[in-house]
């Protein structure tokens, strides 16, 4: 990975000028980009936010929905916010031990040999399109016995499961063994020194990685098509109904022509994107915090 | 994307093999190998049971499905080769507009921003990351369609009318360019943070040894940055090729389910996983829901071999920078 | 472990906060009735099924216009307690209904829309122009063929767009029925079915979405039950019929072609679609549709759907007449009501 001699690292002043243009250029372009980009989310949320505020107030918290705009009058979203609450609640409930559990065989019980595939089966399952995991939910679940909120959550949960694991895993290995090999002097057996005294150490971790995980799949779409669309207008807690969710609520007002759906999408949107930029934000602020403190303590 | 080197003889894992087993450490143990096998055990199952899924339709079509390019109800003709070649056209454009940008944003997050800038800058384009799919979808049917067809068609017929790729105008929100700009978006953040990481990692004294032999940021850039770089970016693209290619929701609000195999980005298409999600609640002979599940298998098999290939050269990339610091 | 603890309580916070918010919406007064009845499908009687939503007192009603197609496949799951469709199911559905019935209660109109601004209102169309420009093979507004069938309009040139349904419809069914029998180049191009292979244009999931997309494209054309055309305050055409009049999508045009009187088949379809020519149907509007209920002939609530099955099909047509269905035929209800002697609760 030398630097090539290059007759272009002349000092010939005509040369150089142009090589000190062409860098301005490219400084330029790339400055641009990334002003586009930020430009293109200001935009995306500006707009969301204009043309959602409208539609939040009290009412819209409390009241409920359905994406059938000649049914009995809609002004808010307490079944889809219920609904998207209960089933990423579930979601959590089964991807986080599995993964935690996932976590720490790949670090502290796995060979070397064993934990690269393993890892590359998680990499790889992260890949896997929603809409894929979704296809294969339906088939495994729903067909022949209907839909409801927890198979959703099992859909979500499989997309979890890669992020928490990975995240759980990176923490897991900032433990230092002096602390394992210290529980172990003192006789205690492999099981506590993992739950007592590893495991604590990394809990800021965990949860910095289960946030994300879950501001990741609250906006997922493509599961909830398959197991949990066909839904009604009242606030249901019962997970083993199909339940609405705020992202489906949006696909299928988004299609809509009735002006008052989309104001509603749009605010449904506003409430998503503040719960998944507000959880992504404590969660990376913690983890970066967590980070500083481990290794100003080191 | 580092992953934790550790060396056998004096690691965790090490510690707990050695010495007596109590009944703890076999449950803990039982209960951690069951789960650390949860990925694969359910990307065999996944792929067993989407393949299941399409078998009626394989044993009707076989691998001539992948040419077929009608997909019509009426006389039970099913093929994927509209589909195919939407997924191909929308993602390989939306990778063409991406990428640059990406890098573009990468470089200057890491080379050329004052340092105050780079941390609120850095976190806005996670942000754009962090956006719901429906979301842009949303704001894609509402506010950029209607934009593209009375602001940026014109413009792009004008520029690049004489390709077939911008042939006429845009005459309704929903299409091909639409999906392709969705895509942009959504690619834009995961090419970069990659890319991100990448160019901090290139050794310091590589860059400073250019510099000081009198190269431009730009030519030290090119001539040391990229070239170290090289398979990383590479992983990066395949990644949001992938990220492209398995995006269903936002691309079926926007790319108006079109019928026929077109390269005008102008008019209508649709792409696999749009199709998918589009059409599977209401097929309406098992043989159109095998062909719809078949799709699927498409899907699966493709993000597989791209997520593998990326992810090999990750590590090999990861090995490598590991051998030299 | 201080920053530890602070994130517990923050999330524990959080926890309670939810809790007491769910209080709050939950706290909803208690439905009188105990029995729901949950169903989804057909979007072309979405919108009667909302009056019947307000107007059944015996049931809380809940409805998902997610597409005949859906519809068919939810009640075939038992994902819903009926189905709604416009078009009968395939001989696989019907197996995979595993013992459904179906029975027309509603009767309307598929609207031809579309979208001319600064044009009047119920342009003249027929039936092989309107398959013309599905086809592709009339491309402007301003084409020769239309500008025949209505002297003195001033036609733009904008293009034409065709809209079409993306996902599986009944209403797709019947439109493209009419069609194939207006022309022979459409039946042997793209036939007739709940989703056929069309040409050009672009697709909308549900009415909904058709007059979503017609709403914001000037030069579209489309097509989806005439409530929507009316909700929505879009262009329809008056469409000719067979006795060569221009007929409207109204009251009196659905109810001269369903003087057609057509037969039963053995599945309980009822096709009025393209009636006669005849003194009887000089106002017959072409496109009119029986819309169906699907369900399987024993399930838990058998006797709820029953009961709300019978009402619908007798004061329930009432609520329906400002939405353009018109009541059913007296014969239908009384088949209807031999076929409800086959419902049973299991």
């Amino acid at each position: 990975m030398s630097v090539q001699a290059d007759p272009g690292y002349s000092l010939s002043s005509e040369r150089l000028r142009r090589r000190k243009v062409v860098n301005r250029i490219m400084e330029a372009l790339a400055t641009l980009a990334a002003l586009l980009a930020v430009a293109v989310l200001v935009i995306v949320v500006a707009s969301v936010v204009k043309k959602g505020i409208g539609a939040i107030n009290v009412d819209f918290f409390t009241q409920t929905t359905s994406t059938f705009s000649f049914g009995p009058s809609q002004s808010g979203i307490a079944n889809a916010i219920v609904g998207s609450l209960v089933i990423v609640f579930f979601a959590i409930l089964m991807a986080l031990p599995v993964g935690i559990l996932a976590a720490i065989y790949l670090n502290e019980f796995a060979s070397p040999r064993m934990r690269a595939p393993l890892q590359l089966a998680l990499d790889v399952l992260n890949g896997i399109p929603a809409i894929v995991v979704g296809i294969f939910v339906y088939v495994l679940l729903v067909l022949g016995s209907g839909q409801s909120a927890l198979k959703a959550s099992f859909a979500l949960a499989i997309l979890m499961l890669p992020l928490v694991a990975r995240s759980t895993q990176e923490v897991l290995a900032l433990v230092p063994d002096a602390l394992r090999e210290g529980s172990l002097a003192l006789g205690a057996p492999r099981w506590r020194t993992t739950l007592s005294i590893v495991l604590p150490q990394a809990v800021g971790g965990i949860i910095t990685g289960a946030t994300l995980a879950t501001a990741r799949v609250a906006g997922e779409t493509a599961p909830l098509l398959f197991t949990s669309s066909l839904v009604g207008n009242e606030v249901n807690w019962n997970p083993s109904h199909p339940l609405m969710s705020m992202p489906y609520f949006i696909f299928a007002a988004s299609e809509q022509a009735d002006p008052g759906l989309q104001e509603q999408a749009w605010a449904t949107a506003l409430v998503l994107i503040a719960f998944v930029l507000v959880a992504s934000t404590i969660a990376r602020y913690f983890g970066l915090r967590s980070r500083r403190r481990r290794s100003g303590k080191r | 994307m580092t992953t934790a080197a550790r060396t056998a003889p004096t690691g965790p894992a090490a510690l707990q093999r050695r010495g007596r087993f109590r009944f703890g450490d076999s449950l803990l143990y039982g209960l951690t190998l069951v789960a650390g096998f949860a990925a694969v055990v359910l990307l065999i199952l996944i792929t067993w049971k989407v393949l299941a899924g399409a078998k009626l339709s394989w044993q009707t079509f076989h691998l001539g499905f992948l040419t077929e390019t009608t997909w019509n109800p009426v006389t039970e003709v099913f093929g994927a080769g509209l589909f195919i070649f939407g997924t191909a056209l929308t993602s390989i454009f939306a990778l063409l507009v991406a990428g640059p940008i990406a890098i573009a944003i990468a470089l200057f997050l890491t080379e050329l921003a004052p340092p105050w800038i780079r941390a609120p800058v850095g976190a806005l384009v996670e942000m754009l990351a962090s956006v719901p799919s429906v979301v842009l979808g949303l704001w894609g049917i509402l506010v950029m369609g209607p934009w593209v067809v009375s602001t940026l068609s014109p413009i792009l017929s004008t520029l690049f009318g004489w390709t077939p790729f911008f042939d006429g105008e845009q005459t309704v929100g929903s299409s091909q360019l639409s999906a392709v700009l969705i895509l942009t978006i959504m690619v834009v953040p995961i090419v970069s943070s990659i890319c991100r990481e990448l160019f901090t990692n290139v050794p310091t004294e590589l860059k400073e040894g250019a510099l000081a032999l009198g190269a431009t940021r730009w030519e030290m850039i090119r001539g040391v940055v990229f070239p170290y770089s090289r398979a990383g970016i590479s992983a990066a693209l395949i990644l949001g090729l992938g990220r492209a290619v398995g995006e269903a929701i936002a691309v079926t609000q926007v790319i108006g389910a079109g019928t026929k195999i077109s390269f005008n980005l102008f008019s209508t298409g649709d792409t696999l996983a749009s199709k998918i999600a589009a059409s599977y609640n209401s097929a309406g002979t098992n043989l159109e829901r095998s062909s719809l599940v078949y799709l699927g298998v498409l899907l699966l098999i493709f993000s597989l071999i791209v997520n593998v290939l990326a992810q090999l050269i990750v590590r090999r990339v990861a090995r490598r920078q590991q051998g030299r610091t | 472990m201080r920053k530890t603890r602070y994130v517990i309580a923050a999330l524990a916070a959080g926890v309670i906060a939810v809790v007491a918010f769910a209080a709050v919406a939950g706290a909803q007064p208690e439905k009188k009735q105990a029995v729901s009845l949950s169903g989804a499908g057909s979007s072309f009687v979405a919108p009667l099924i909302g009056q019947w939503i307000n107007g059944y007192k015996d049931a809380t009603i809940t409805y998902n216009p997610v597409g005949s197609g859906a519809g068919i496949t939810a009640i075939s799951g038992r994902t819903v307690d009926f189905g709604a469709t416009d078009a009968p199911p395939t001989v696989d559905q019907f197996t995979n209904c595993r013992g459904c019935v179906m029975m027309p209660w509603a009767l309307s109109a598929s609207a031809i829309l579309y979208n001319l601004p600064g044009v009047k209102n119920n342009l003249h169309l027929t039936g092989s122009v309107i398959a013309d420009m599905y086809l592709g093979k009339i491309s402007k507004w301003n084409d020769a063929k239309i500008r025949k069938l209505n002297p003195g309009v001033n036609l733009p040139s904008t293009d034409i767009t065709p809209v079409y349904r993306s996902d599986g419809s009944g209403t797709t069914f019947n439109v493209t029925d009419f069609l194939s029998a207006s022309s022979k180049t459409f039946s042997n191009q793209i036939g007739h079915n709940t989703a056929v292979d069309w040409p050009k244009g672009v697709g909308g999931r549900g009415s909904s979405g058709v007059s979503a997309i017609l709403s914001r494209t000037p030069g579209a054309i489309g097509y989806a039950d005439i409530a929507y055309a009316l909700a929505n305050k879009l262009q329809f055409a008056a469409v000719q019929n067979k006795s060569g009049k221009f007929a409207l999508p109204g009251l009196r045009g659905i109810k001269a072609a369903a003087a057609a009187n057509a037969k039963f088949d053995s599945r309980n379809f009822l096709s009025i679609v393209n009636p006669p020519k005849g003194a009887k149907y000089l106002q017959a509007y072409p496109i009119c549709t029986y819309t169906y209920v699907l369900v399987p002939t024993q399930s838990p609530k058998g006797n709820d759907l029953k009961a709300f099955i019978n009402w619908a099909i007798t004061d329930g047509q009432k609520l329906g007449v400002k939405l353009l269905f018109q009541p059913l035929p007296a014969y239908v209800v009384a088949h209807d009501k031999v076929t409800l002697k086959r419902l049973s609760s299991t």
